[in-house]
């Protein structure tokens, strides 16, 4: 079970503009930055009044924990979320001023998980996707560092690949921090201006045919036809793979059962954290409405299945276990 | 927060029901109490009302479900709940202890449904009521709403009068002909008290890809957007039955508390305020107790019904 979330006015320490549009956040709240871990995510109040009326979502891309607080401009425990602007929201948080206050609540949700017996990760990230993996890839960068020799295999770190794609290279970003953390970088874009020209997705095909795949972790943020493929190339190599998903958010606790995604109910070896409520919903009387052409994922009959939340079951989900048609 | 001693009185009856405060969380919007009990004291409200429940578990409705709107929110979550059996085993032994009254909302595709969750929860230790969701589908009626027809609120309210001694409050659909009618059928059948409004039918499209952005196409809209709507119900229902009425729909402060208190609501339901404030409840709270300190009103219950509008107001608007 996670620590409860703490609802906290957050000082913003830095505000800027990372791409065409895209923005780095970066708040100072100890209470949150102290319990986070990378692909959890807090939810931002955008404004004191009515409208827009919804928090938004955001993944930490950064955690700043207190032993490396000493940094400029920060000299404060925080965290870093980093967004793209979609919509009015989002528009609205690109006016937040740096030294102003914002309501967040937070940490939410679980986030990854270290796979068992896994030497080698890689991280696949597809546009404003890829920083929710940064903070994970330098929690695994780290990893033992400080011991003179790690006493176990799990604190030995991995070994690092993050494949990055978007569609032109001003949308690619943290390839600063990776090379700053030592991690690999393989970079794919749409239209050739950065890396290879393709899709990140290509870079994953091939790169898991290199080195030892056989020890091989995935774990992958983006958008979900991106999402899907990684799964299915996990799938066909056999590799575990977790995926960071996105969904429109009331709540961020569990309690309004928006944000929901289909989740696939069969136990595998290996699986993500138990699940709440995990018989409750099984095997009644489908309550789906009558599923209209295109609207809804067709689910073969043979798949049970449930709605887990986002927000409590995930956001960090075994590919596995999503239906990704 | 001023001193507590000497402070006006907020406590009030919703019938057999005494709250220390007119204060609830609504149905939907705060899950089975534990998932905000982290975040807020749930000692501080003056009633909370769990998820909306069936007999039988239910998985709800293909996602998305939900939409922002203009100062709100549609939701299509479809009912979606753990079922009555796993709702006495896993929640109410966190719930008995949330410290303060709890109402179970239910709901039934059938008469005879709603009479057996009815029956069944009215030998549950800890539960102060039910409050009875009639904007369901009836089955047996060709899927028209419970709610929509005054006949169908009379059978389906008295069935579950008669299969529980609990206290009985049903929630209204705004989504209906003339509200007045189906308040006066629910109080005819039995019920002791009447919650209005439950969510606005509405939509919204994506008009890049043309598609609905609810997987359910339509939904429920809430939030600050319907509070007129919702005011202008309780008004009218207040007038005309003797049952206490609770005020919901779009509460997001003190003031919109105050508003349904005297438009004729015993108390209030806040919904989905929770999400954008997860202490909203509490800070309506101290904003009424700020409001009968200034005013100078020593009973919160004095504002009930305290409208100043005679009948010659309400003629002249037609």
């Amino acid at each position: 079970m996670n620590p409860y979330p703490r609802e906290v006015k957050a000082k913003i320490l830095l505000h800027r503009r990372i791409g065409p549009d895209y923005f780095r956040l970066q708040l100072a709240c100890p209470e949150i930055a102290r319990l986070a871990r990378p692909g959890q995510f807090l939810m931002l109040r955008l404004t004191d009044l009515k409208d827009p009326f919804l928090r938004r979502p955001f993944s930490f891309s950064q955690i700043f924990r207190p032993r490396e607080a000493k940094r400029k401009p920060l000299d404060e425990v925080a965290v870093e979320i980093c967004y793209q602007t979609v919509g009015r929201g989002t528009r609205l948080l690109t006016q937040l001023q740096e030294g102003q206050r914002v309501d967040l609540l937070g940490p939410l949700g679980n986030g990854f998980w270290t796979e068992d017996e896994c030497t080698r990760v890689i991280l696949v990230g597809g546009g404003i996707g890829v920083p929710p993996l940064l903070s994970w890839a330098q929690e695994l960068r780290m990893k033992g560092s400080g011991k003179k020799r790690p006493s176990k295999a799990s604190e030995v770190p991995p070994e690092l690949v993050f494949l990055m794609g978007a569609k032109s290279k001003e949308k690619i970003m943290g390839v600063g921090d990776c090379r700053k953390w030592g991690i690999e970088v393989q970079v794919a874009t749409e239209d050739g201006s950065l890396g290879m020209k393709g899709m990140v997705t290509d870079l994953l095909a091939r790169e898991i045919m290199t080195g030892q795949h056989g020890a091989t972790a995935i774990y992958a943020c983006g958008p979900n036809p991106m999402l899907g493929q990684v799964a299915q190339v996990a799938e066909q190599f056999d590799r575990p793979c977790q995926v960071l998903l996105e969904s429109r958010m009331a709540c961020g606790v569990g309690a309004c059962l928006g944000c929901s995604v289909k989740y696939r109910e069969e136990r595998e070896p290996g699986q993500s954290p138990a699940l709440p409520n995990q018989d409750s919903a099984a095997g009644e009387e489908g309550e789906e409405r009558e599923n209209r052409e295109g609207a809804i994922p067709m689910i073969s009959e043979t798949s049970p299945f449930r709605y887990a939340r986002v927000c409590m079951e995930g956001p960090v989900f075994d590919a596995r276990r999503i239906f990704w048609d | 927060m001023g001193s507590k001693k000497e402070g006006p009185k907020i406590s009030v009856e919703v019938g057999p029901l005494r709250l220390k405060n007119p204060v609830m969380a609504a149905s939907g919007t705060f899950g089975y109490g534990e998932e905000y009990s982290g975040i807020i004291s749930l000692k501080s409200l003056g009633a909370l009302i769990t998820k909306g429940l069936s007999l039988k578990p239910r998985k709800g409705n293909p996602p998305p479900r939900l939409a922002e709107t203009p100062a709100g929110m549609l939701n299509a979550i479809g009912l979606e709940n753990v079922g009555i059996t796993a709702f006495i085993g896993e929640k109410m032994p966190f719930l008995r202890k949330a410290g303060c009254p709890v109402l179970v909302n239910i709901f039934g595709a059938t008469e005879e449904e709603y009479a057996e969750i009815a029956q069944r929860l009215s030998e549950v230790e800890g539960i102060a009521g039910l409050e009875v969701n009639i904007s369901c589908p009836n089955l047996k009626s060709g899927g028209s709403l419970f709610a929509a027809d005054p006949k169908s609120v009379f059978q389906v309210v008295s069935k579950v009068r008669q299969a529980s001694p609990s206290f009985l409050m049903v929630k209204l659909s705004p989504n209906v002909g003339d509200i007045v009618q189906v308040a006066l059928a629910a109080e005819e059948a039995g019920a002791d008290a009447l919650s209005l409004i439950n969510t606005l039918i509405g939509m919204a499209i994506d008009i890049k890809t043309r598609t609905p952005i609810l997987g359910n196409i339509t939904g429920g809209l809430s939030g600050p957007a319907i509070k007129p709507v919702g005011l202008r119900m309780v008004w009218q229902t207040a007038q005309a039955v003797r049952i206490p009425v609770v005020g919901v729909g779009g509460i997001f402060c003190a003031e919109d508390a105050l508003e349904y208190m005297i438009a004729g609501a015993s108390a209030v339901q806040v919904g989905s305020a929770h999400f954008t404030d997860p202490r909203v409840g509490l800070k309506i709270i101290d904003g009424i107790r700020d409001y009968l300190n200034a005013q100078g009103i020593p009973d919160v219950s004095s504002l009930i019904g305290s409208l100043k509008a005679g009948q010659d107001t309400r003629k002249n608007e037609r």
